[in-house]
């Protein structure tokens, strides 16, 4: 197919989405871009969706700590943050989204806003409500794992 | 802006990981909305950015209850939140001039375990008397964006028409009213901006979600001047007098 002339082809905008979720969290691009759709779908329907146009790009998670790059239309990107923002699990995995920035292109986005280091968690015992139990630490953050799912902390909580 | 969170022992993560994160995503400080949990805030004050402030949430079957809870809580913590869920809680709430805040007026109690909001569900209502009531005793009316953002389908629209009800009740009452998802885990935060994009998606606008945010840092300037010793009524304090120019 042909090149569309460069003024009729569309313009995006990229949104740097970073990804956070409990360490046993495990899924692909594809989960993500489909949940993400659905979200976009819930809030604002197939009009807005399809006006907002939201695709994932660079995707990169692994152990419950990610990123990834959003693409919008030029012109939605505040509808594109609610979507984001509405998306509250993927593939039935709580996830904490956060949008790190807006560039015009891939590049920009990628250099400004994404950092490139994703997983790196750790394994160790600490010590939690007067239990030793297993837990991922990444950086100041330790999410305890439990009987009932993960808790979050931070090292303050066991200084 | 400040985001009020259900810490752990009542929510999934502690309170030190919320202040962490709330840092990240841009918010002033957070409210420790405490029903059992029980932090050391002047140990997490000095270590994180964001201010933590001490509140009590009273989560009570009946007025009788909350009563009692909400004297004991006045004189201990900063902010006394109680939470509505019925329309006898709510309106002991906005009539009781100790209460600075009314939780979740429609859905009543959250429950930390429970991964699905969707069962959650009061009976409570807002009508004209109880922001009218609200905003003479200066009690503000929370607006939860949980179930915006955490439910689907029927659930969420049932809840939408709810909060635009009470924007309309708000805003002709002049009534207070601060806005929250009540977040029981770090995961379920979320930015201001991006907050306040969702409110603009769902008709209540950008502006009046920022406006509620904030209202929870200018409640705890209030709550904490009063409660310093300085303090005697509104208007009148101890010290030395002002600098005339």
């Amino acid at each position: 197919m042909k090149h569309l002339p460069k003024h009729l082809q569309p313009r995006w905008r990229y949104l740097a989405v970073g990804i956070e979720a409990w360490p046993d969290a495990d899924f692909d691009r594809g989960a993500f871009q489909r949940d993400l759709w659905y979200a976009a779908q819930n809030l604002y329907g197939d009009t807005g969706s399809a006006e907002a146009d939201l695709t994932v790009l660079a995707f990169h998670f692994a152990d419950g700590d990610g990123e990834t790059i959003v693409r919008a239309h030029r012109g939605t990107e505040d509808r594109a943050r609610a979507a984001v923002a509405a998306l509250d699990r993927v593939d039935g995995d709580p996830v904490g989204l956060r949008i790190r920035g807006i560039s015009g292109t891939v590049r920009a986005c990628e250099e400004r806003y994404l950092n490139g280091r994703t997983g790196r968690g750790e394994q160790r015992d600490v010590v939690f409500e007067n239990e030793s139990r297993p837990a991922v630490v990444r950086d100041a953050r330790v999410d305890v794992e439990g009987a009932d799912g993960f808790a979050g902390a931070t090292r303050l909580d066991f200084e | 802006m400040y985001e009020a969170v259900h810490a752990h022992p009542d929510g999934r993560s502690t309170a030190s990981r919320f202040a962490r994160t709330a840092e990240r995503y841009g918010y002033d400080g957070v409210v420790v909305r405490a029903d059992d949990a029980d932090p050391h805030y002047d140990r997490l004050r000095e270590a994180c950015a964001v201010d933590v402030v001490d509140a009590a949430e009273i989560v009570a079957p009946d007025p009788q209850r909350a009563s009692g809870a909400v004297g004991n809580a006045r004189t201990k913590h900063t902010v006394v939140i109680v939470s509505g869920g019925t329309n006898a809680l709510n309106r002991f709430a906005v009539e009781q001039a100790r209460v600075d805040v009314l939780a979740r007026p429609f859905e009543g109690a959250v429950a930390a375990t429970s991964a699905d909001e969707n069962d959650n569900r009061g009976d409570g209502e807002v009508n004209h008397v109880l922001a009218k009531a609200a905003s003479e005793n200066d009690v503000r009316i929370e607006v939860n964006l949980g179930p915006a953002l955490r439910t689907r389908g029927g659930h969420r629209v049932r809840h939408l028409s709810k909060l635009r009800q009470l924007k309309r009740l708000l805003d002709h009452y002049d009534a207070p009213y601060v806005v929250s998802v009540n977040p029981t885990s770090h995961l379920q935060l979320r930015a201001p901006r991006e907050l306040a994009a969702v409110g603009d998606e769902i008709g209540l606008g950008d502006e009046w979600i920022r406006e509620g945010l904030d209202e929870w840092g200018r409640l705890v300037a209030q709550n904490r001047e009063r409660r310093s010793e300085s303090f005697i009524a509104p208007g009148v304090e101890r010290g030395r007098y002002e600098e005339d120019d």
